[in-house]
């Protein structure tokens, strides 16, 4: 995937540069209002990761702009304001998504691949991993193209970690992912811990791999035995 | 004391005082007036009398009036010259009762051996009548002046301090909140208008200092934002690295923790300033029952997990106007709290009526006094891990809503009732 990554925060930008080139990404910088115009020019990009509240510009004006020249790719906005208005005239004028600083990588990178699923019909909404294959149409779960029943909570939680394979996930994003920004308390872990030990046993019961491992002190690693 | 009671209090008896003492002063003066009249007239009579017996050296005939009666007597032998007038009662048979007379007495002589003796007799009691007329004429005109000076006090004393009155209903009025400004009226008079503009200034200063905290308390929520991202994706990439130490590994757990827990904090109390800043204004009918029913799906499988049984009745949707996403944040936060701190077997029990929307769940015992459990900051000794702003944002919504909410609990049975309407 060929990324754009326009935030004004060089240390951030920098974060987020390194953490989706290590999921094999291909990225580019923008620091700038002018840049990031000037690049959305030049190159196509399936997915850009847009800061709205930028030194010479508001990033809602580049989502415009792309839009009056029909230029496509998705766009995820990336915020420090939460402030609903910003969110709805962002998806009004053609975001994709909104995220809310500080986010987890973990939650970027679901939202960077869900964003690239539902831009591209290539045959792309079934996601295929070993022995399990998920068919994001109408959410079915197979493990060797037997049907896994899931609960809503449990089939988001596989998503999720599809989206982030090999990579640590910790408890906290895994909260935030299923319960949402509004959920403030609903800080106990156990929730977390009981979901993915439910998952893990279908999986396992099923006939497929334990590909969940505990990771000690952080949270979840979905790896490749 | 009203302001306007108390000058009445204080002008009523000295004008009282200075009534009686000048009406008095004032009987006095006619009742002297009038008898220095009689006793003239009676001085005269005298004279006249006097005049004739000194002519004629007889008693000169006197038809005696009604009430005047004149005795003149002859004597054959000197008398000291000597008048007096003097006051006194003499007996009436005819009302059967003594009447007030004035009386000259005078002895003098012609010449060297025959005296005379004058008393002239004169009734007052026609004047004593006049004198009490008019003393009574006097009360009434008195007391009716006080009367009306005491109204007229009062109606412009009460014109002169309506101005004060209206900027005090105005100032009583001031909500530091609000958008509108304490703006007092004019008035044409000076100390009142001195005293508006020290109000209008204090309340601007007191407004201005307000939104600058607010705005500050706002802005620095929000410049917190991106620092947090920058710590939160640095421990990101760094928890990835491989053959990291197990040393290393809880400090990265510790920042991680603690920079969760700081985002919580800060998405908190941004949220809490939100709602007072009516970010939130777009209100809709929203019905409670399915909030509460969608909020419990969000639940359903650790309920089911801690084998907690959920019941929801009452036939009331509950429907109110306020903003939807506060609405289920208020919801979820109730939720929440009901699951996480419920026991294994316990249940929740969501009862709705159209008043109240009653959340009943077991758990363990509770020791904090209920209010406290509203407040900011508010720690559950048992739950270090909270950040102890959910039932403060409940609180504050609410608020802005005019609902109450309440908290009880008996026998391990917490009970939290809304009442939304």
């Amino acid at each position: 995937m060929k990324l754009l990554i326009v935030e004004d925060d060089r240390s951030l930008s920098r974060s987020i540069y390194d953490y989706l080139k290590m999921e094999g990404h291909i990225c580019e910088v923008a620091l700038t209002f002018t840049d990031a115009t000037q690049k959305v020019a030049i190159n196509k990009y399936d997915c850009i990761i847009l800061d709205i509240g930028l030194p010479d510009g508001n990033g809602l004006d580049l989502i415009r702009e792309m839009k009056a020249n029909r230029l496509t790719g998705g766009i995820l906005i990336l915020s420090a304001k939460s402030s609903l208005d910003d969110k709805l005239v962002g998806l009004n004028i053609g975001a994709d998504d909104y995220l809310t600083k500080p986010f987890h990588f973990a939650e970027l990178n679901a939202r960077i691949n869900s964003i690239y699923r539902r831009n591209n019909f290539l045959g792309l909404n079934e996601i295929t991993f070993n022995e399990i294959r998920i068919n994001t149409e109408d959410n079915q779960v197979y493990v060797n193209e037997k049907l896994l029943i899931l609960t809503k909570k449990e089939y988001d939680l596989l998503l999720f970690f599809m989206a982030n394979r090999n990579r640590i996930i910790t408890k906290e994003s895994i909260v935030e992912h299923l319960w949402g920004d509004n959920v403030i308390l609903t800080d106990s872990f156990d929730f977390v811990y009981t979901h993915v030990k439910n998952l893990r046993k279908k999986i396992v019961a099923a006939e497929g791999s334990n590909y969940i491992k505990c990771i000690y002190g952080f949270g979840y690693k979905f790896i490749d035995i | 004391m009203k302001l306007l009671n108390k000058s009445a209090f204080y002008y009523l008896p000295l004008s009282l005082l200075v009534m009686v003492v000048g009406g008095a002063l004032l009987y006095l003066t006619i009742k002297k007036v009038i008898y220095k009249q009689i006793d003239n007239s009676l001085i005269t009579e005298k004279t006249i009398i006097e005049d004739q017996i000194k002519q004629s050296d007889t008693i000169p005939d006197f038809e005696a009036a009604l009430g005047h009666q004149i005795e003149v007597k002859l004597m054959n032998y000197h008398l000291r010259s000597y008048q007096a007038i003097k006051d006194t009662d003499i007996y009436d048979p005819k009302t059967d009762s003594f009447m007030p007379f004035r009386y000259l007495f005078y002895s003098g002589n012609t010449n060297e051996k025959k005296g005379f003796v004058i008393t002239i007799f004169r009734t007052i009691s026609e004047k004593n009548e006049l004198l009490q007329d008019i003393g009574l004429y006097l009360f009434f005109l008195f007391f009716s002046l006080l009367l009306i000076s005491i109204l007229i006090n009062y109606l412009i004393a009460r014109n002169l301090w309506r101005p004060f009155y209206d900027s005090v209903k105005i100032a009583g009025r001031f909500d530091i909140q609000s958008d509108t400004p304490l703006n007092l009226p004019g008035t044409d008079i000076n100390e009142f208008n001195q005293l508006n503009e020290i109000f209008d200034n204090m309340t601007r200063k007191m407004r201005d200092d307000y939104l600058n905290l607010k705005e500050f308390s706002e802005n620095a929520s929000h410049e917190i934002q991106t620092p947090l991202a920058v710590i939160r994706s640095k421990t990101d990439l760094l928890m990835q690295q491989k053959n990291l130490k197990k040393d290393s590994i809880n400090l990265v757990k510790s920042i991680n923790e603690a920079t969760t827990r700081l985002f919580k904090l800060n998405q908190g109390l941004l949220l809490i300033s939100k709602i007072s800043n009516q970010v939130f204004h777009e209100k809709k009918i929203v019905s409670l029952k399915r909030i509460v029913e969608n909020g419990l799906e969000n639940y359903k499988e650790i309920m089911e997990l801690k084998n907690i049984r959920i019941s929801i009745d009452g036939k009331d949707e509950a429907l109110v106007e306020m903003n939807e996403v506060l609405a289920e944040v208020l919801i979820s936060n109730l939720l929440s709290n009901a699951v996480r701190f419920n026991i294994n077997g316990g249940f929740i029990k969501c009862h709705i009526d159209n008043m109240f929307l009653t959340l009943t769940n077991t758990g363990l015992s509770m020791t904090n006094n209920p209010e406290d459990l509203f407040r900011r900051f508010h720690k559950n000794s048992e739950n270090p891990q909270s950040v102890g702003l959910g039932l403060s944002i409940v609180r504050k919504i609410t608020e802005s809503y005019g609902m109450l909410i309440t908290y009880t609990c008996r026998d391990n049975i917490h009970e939290l009732k809304l009442r939304y309407r």
